[in-house]
């Protein structure tokens, strides 16, 4: 009941104080105009009549996370990489543990109920990162919502449901190898074509430049695909999938697992 | 009347007031299931103002990652740890 | 008499710096480490929006709302039409930097779990006025 009084002060502080400040101050709020460089992005973002300048995806936020500004998001992957290492390094030295016996997991009808959901979760995840070029979505996107499904089966079946279905800490840190190292031949893909034909390339390219005439191509069999923009989606996908399976695979580890030999039970 | 800009900023600055009372409930309960709870409360209204600032892409990634993922890792961490906060 | 959306966006913002210090406040002065870790992720997402308000764009007139910075039919576009296009669109580029933030957020979020539970198996509780009396 004592919460009531503070909540209605820190109302009543807001409602006022913005009153104050509409009358009385003269202070930065959104405007009408945007800055030069977002209409410059807006401009470039599909413009098939500046074909040396654009990266042919109707999308202006993908087109910014992947080909203007490619190389933070190659750094933003790279602490995301060091995040997932420590928290294995911080998993290791434990002992062998055993499936206690009898029927572990929640109710029947949660059961069921998941084995559909959990499907359809993973379906909805590979169409949201699929057109990320065309409509909000991407690799992010879809790589975490795909992140749901297994945390889903971990919670509701048991830990070892999942492990005897095959889905181990190994085969994921595989998967997620293979992810970056995609991630990693598609930034140079353009470079590698251009080497042997000896025409100057950079790295992290898309589209031809004005002093650079090669690129992927924007349109395959009359379908857009923007370049580089469609692989990285992908790989980025199984990269974040991957990832975050681990670490919850590492997180519902039993407790009986981590006690030191020599060790009792609290009393 | 209210014009239709009018409307959209009212509906967000509602979303925005009752975001304060979640969080505040949030920061000050002491059974942590319950701050759990809030703090997800207070996730769902943050997807609804960045939908009405005009930012699919960020819906898209918040709704999993905040309603879906941070409330299931750390109800996992007070399950394995203490549930009450004391004092 | 002061115009209505002027005063509705003050109060979208004040109510943002109101979170910040509450999210502050919980981390400071509460001792359990999981209120610590849900604070956090409070300021985070806070801070995200901030970013957001700043990139968002006014109605010029009062029949063409703002529009998200995707371009709906590419297939026959013609120069016109992305002038207007780039004319009504909201700011994309604090919306890709937002995007990079949060997976960020969340990753290090993780991190900070793990370093929870490993606490609480060295020490047998997640106090912090007890693990200070505890150490050594």
């Amino acid at each position: 009941m004592r919460h009531i009084l503070g909540i209605i002060i820190i109302l009543l502080f807001i409602i006022g104080f913005s009153l104050v400040l509409t009358i009385a101050g003269n202070y930065i709020l959104p405007s009408q105009e945007i800055r030069s460089l977002a209409k410059y992005y807006l401009y470039l973002a599909y413009n098939p009549w500046h074909r040396n300048f654009t990266v042919m995806s109707p999308e202006a936020v993908t087109s910014i996370v992947w080909d203007f500004r490619g190389l933070d998001t190659v750094f933003e992957t790279a602490v995301f990489y060091l995040a997932i290492i420590g928290s294995i390094a911080l998993g290791r030295g434990i002992l062998k543990y055993s499936k206690p016996e009898g029927e572990l997991g929640l109710s029947l009808i949660v059961k069921t109920v998941t084995k559909i959901s959990a499907v359809m979760i993973i379906a909805v995840a590979a169409s949201i990162a699929l057109h990320g070029h065309l409509t909000p979505g991407g690799g992010f996107q879809g790589g975490a919502t795909a992140a749901v499904a297994p945390l889903l089966i971990l919670i509701i079946f048991s830990h070892y449901y999942l492990l005897e279905k095959g889905v181990t800490k190994d085969l994921m840190l595989f998967l997620r190898s293979l992810g970056l190292t995609g991630i990693g031949i598609v930034a140079i893909i353009v470079y590698l074509i251009a080497l042997p034909q000896g025409i100057h390339a950079y790295v992290l390219q898309n589209q031809p430049k004005p002093d650079s005439s090669i690129g992927l191509p924007a349109y395959i069999n009359g379908q857009l695909i923007s370049g580089t923009l469609w692989f990285f989606n992908i790989f980025e996908f199984f990269a974040v999938m991957a990832g975050f399976t681990i670490v919850f695979l590492l997180i519902t580890i039993p407790e009986r697992a981590f006690k030191k030999e020599g060790e009792g039970e609290k009393q | 009347m209210l014009t239709y800009e009018e409307i959209m900023l009212l509906v967000t600055a509602l979303a925005s007031l009752f975001s304060v009372i979640a969080v505040y409930y949030a920061i000050m309960e002491k059974n942590l299931v319950r701050a759990v709870v809030f703090s997800a409360i207070q996730s769902t209204l943050y997807a609804f103002i960045y939908y009405m600032l005009m930012a699919p892409d960020i819906v898209l990634v918040y709704i999993p990652v905040a309603v879906g993922l941070y409330p299931a890792v750390i109800l996992i961490l007070i399950s394995k740890t203490e549930k009450v906060e004391k004092q | 008499m002061i115009s209505l959306p002027t005063y509705l966006l003050t109060i979208i913002i004040t109510s943002m710096i109101v979170n910040l210090a509450l999210a502050l406040y919980g981390i400071f002065f509460k001792p359990h480490l999981t209120k610590k870790i849900i604070a956090l992720t409070i300021l985070g997402d806070t801070a995200n929006t901030f970013a957001l308000i700043v990139g968002y764009r006014r109605w010029i007139y009062p029949d063409t709302p703002s529009r998200p910075p995707v371009l709906v039919n590419y297939a026959n576009a013609n120069q016109e039409e992305l002038i207007k296009f780039v004319n009504t669109a909201v700011d994309p580029l604090p919306q890709a930097l937002v995007l990079t933030a949060i997976v960020i957020g969340l990753a290090v979020t993780l991190f900070l779990v793990f370093l929870a539970l490993q606490i609480y198996r060295l020490y047998g509780t997640l106090d912090v006025r007890e693990i200070k009396r505890l150490k050594g």
